[in-house]
């Protein structure tokens, strides 16, 4: 865990502490997560029992909009989109299909669209946010936080975005003042949530 | 006659002489698997001659190892078959244990997971009881396996060998009753297990199953079985031929006090009972035969000589 700046697992039991650590290590290293985790926290108080994990994430890559990954030919009304990496072309395909409607998106290839539409609307479709890159980072990240916290613990609380994340789970009842005991954890790692 | 169990393993190449020759003299095949070019059996055979299958097997590359656990079905219960568990730590176990000779099967109990939640049912219960010895492997804190471990172990008459994360000495500490057998330091993990250490652990768990098990052989012993589950699979392969159309690895499953015949029950049960071992012996004097909790297999258990006044 080199990449990551401060990583601490907080646990009354040592050798349970120490065995999480590790488990911690190996599923964020598996989940390719490490470099994305900044700041790490894990307190696990089995006596309770109360699993808190929070953390600060490193920069995110941007929003992909259009231009980012394919080329616009405008001709009039008609405008053709050319896709160069396909990767984004579904969630692209289901923006158009829900603004333009089914009918009015022609696909004759898998890798060209054609739109006929309105200048103004043309124009600004260059710009259109197509896929949120750090939305699904984060959802992987709390999967991989669920993958790490101790087996059975069913009620869980999540949160995430501006850069902080954090879950804590337990397999009862959560406790009332549990952001109190976040926020105390976030600031052992000198951050504020 | 002592038979002692082994795993022999060479060469496809004249290999069933290797098997001729272990029934010629009295031994016993229980599993035969082949891989590729290479066989691998798992038999009893009599202890005055492992240097005569030695000495057969060298000019066709076989070697013949002592594996304590051949003949011993064993059930490795985890909490449950979520990624918590799986696939290290239950499966690298599970498969360890195998290398040994024993047949694991992985018992993944439904509700199994938590400290306060934790359950067993009535079918996992029952399940677990049909093998030969229970592996609990449980998770990495004290506080949880002292909580939870009574819960799961209820109802349990096999012999249990605990895993778990804390040292040996503090799993002995907290159980109360004692289990047969305490392995420590193997608690909850995610990696595989390849370092040395690691490795030492995985035999631990295998020295601290033979020792019970042979605890167990040792009681039995003194009130030995009517016939013993190796000659009875033997019999029952010969005389059932619809078992050579079942396709599980081992159709006739060895225990150390039985046999669980993979057909269904209501089907051949009666068939079963009425198989004649020598003249005017049948299975069904020498031995109960029930359904199994597993699938509608059958399940033999052989009676001691105290019960039959037999042994044959």
């Amino acid at each position: 865990m080199e990449a990551v700046e401060y990583f601490e697992v907080e646990c009354p039991e040592k050798a349970g502490g120490d065995y999480y650590r590790r488990i911690a290590d190996v599923v964020l290293l598996d989940h390719n997560l490490i470099r994305v985790v900044l700041k790490l926290h894990i307190f696990i108080d089995p006596k309770v029992p109360l699993f808190v994990a929070g953390g600060v994430t490193r920069k995110l890559p941007g929003i992909i909009r259009l231009r980012d990954f394919a080329d616009l030919n405008i001709q009039e009304r008609k405008v053709t989109i050319s896709i160069g990496n396909e990767a984004y072309l579904a969630p692209l395909l289901q923006i158009l299909w829900k603004k333009y409607g089914k009918d009015n998106v022609e696909q004759p290839d898998r890798f060209t669209i054609i739109l006929y539409l309105d200048e103004d609307e043309s124009r600004s479709l260059e710009d259109l946010p197509v896929f949120d890159p750090s939305e699904s980072i984060y959802k992987d990240l709390i999967y991989a936080l669920q993958v790490i916290q101790p087996e059975g613990f069913k009620v869980r609380r999540q949160y995430y975005g501006n850069g902080r994340f954090y879950l804590v789970a337990s397999e009862d009842t959560l406790p009332e003042d549990i952001e109190d005991i976040v926020r105390q954890k976030f600031s052992l790692m000198g951050e504020s949530l | 006659m002592i038979l002692v169990p082994v795993t022999y393993k060479g060469g496809i190449y004249r290999h069933d002489e290797i098997i001729d020759l272990i029934e010629d003299l009295g031994g016993y095949i229980i599993q035969k698997h082949m891989i590729a070019q290479e066989v691998v059996l798992q038999a009893l055979v009599p202890k005055d001659d492992i240097e005569l299958i030695r000495k057969v097997g060298k000019p066709l590359t076989g070697e013949l190892t002592l594996s304590p656990l051949v003949g011993t079905e064993i059930a490795v219960v985890t909490p449950s078959l979520e990624i918590h568990h799986l696939p290290h730590a239950s499966c690298d176990i599970a498969e360890y244990i195998r290398r040994f000779g024993a047949k694991t099967n992985m018992v993944g109990l439904a509700r199994g997971f938590g400290k306060r939640i934790a359950q067993l049912n009535d079918e996992e219960r029952d399940v677990i009881n049909e093998h030969d010895l229970a592996v609990y492997l449980l998770g990495d804190f004290e506080t949880c396996i002292e909580k939870k471990f009574p819960v799961l172990r209820r109802g349990i008459v096999v012999p249990i060998v605990l895993c778990g994360g804390p040292p040996t000495d503090a799993l002995k500490a907290i159980i109360d009753p004692p289990v047969d057998g305490y392995v420590g330091s193997i608690g909850r993990f995610m990696h595989r297990t390849k370092e040395s250490e690691e490795i030492s652990r995985l035999d631990d768990v295998v020295e601290e199953i033979t020792r019970v098990l042979d605890k167990k052989r040792e009681e039995m012993a003194k009130d030995p079985l009517s016939i013993s589950p190796a000659r009875l699979m033997d019999i029952i392969s010969e005389k059932i031929d619809e078992i050579h159309e079942v396709l599980s690895p081992t159709p006739i499953t060895v225990q150390m006090g039985g046999l669980r015949v993979k057909l269904p029950y209501d089907t051949f049960g009666p068939v079963l009972r009425k198989t004649e071992i020598d003249e005017g012996v049948t299975v069904g004097d020498l031995a109960e035969v029930f359904p199994s909790r597993m699938r509608d297999y059958i399940l033999i258990r052989i009676k001691p000589f105290s019960e039959t006044n037999l042994v044959i």
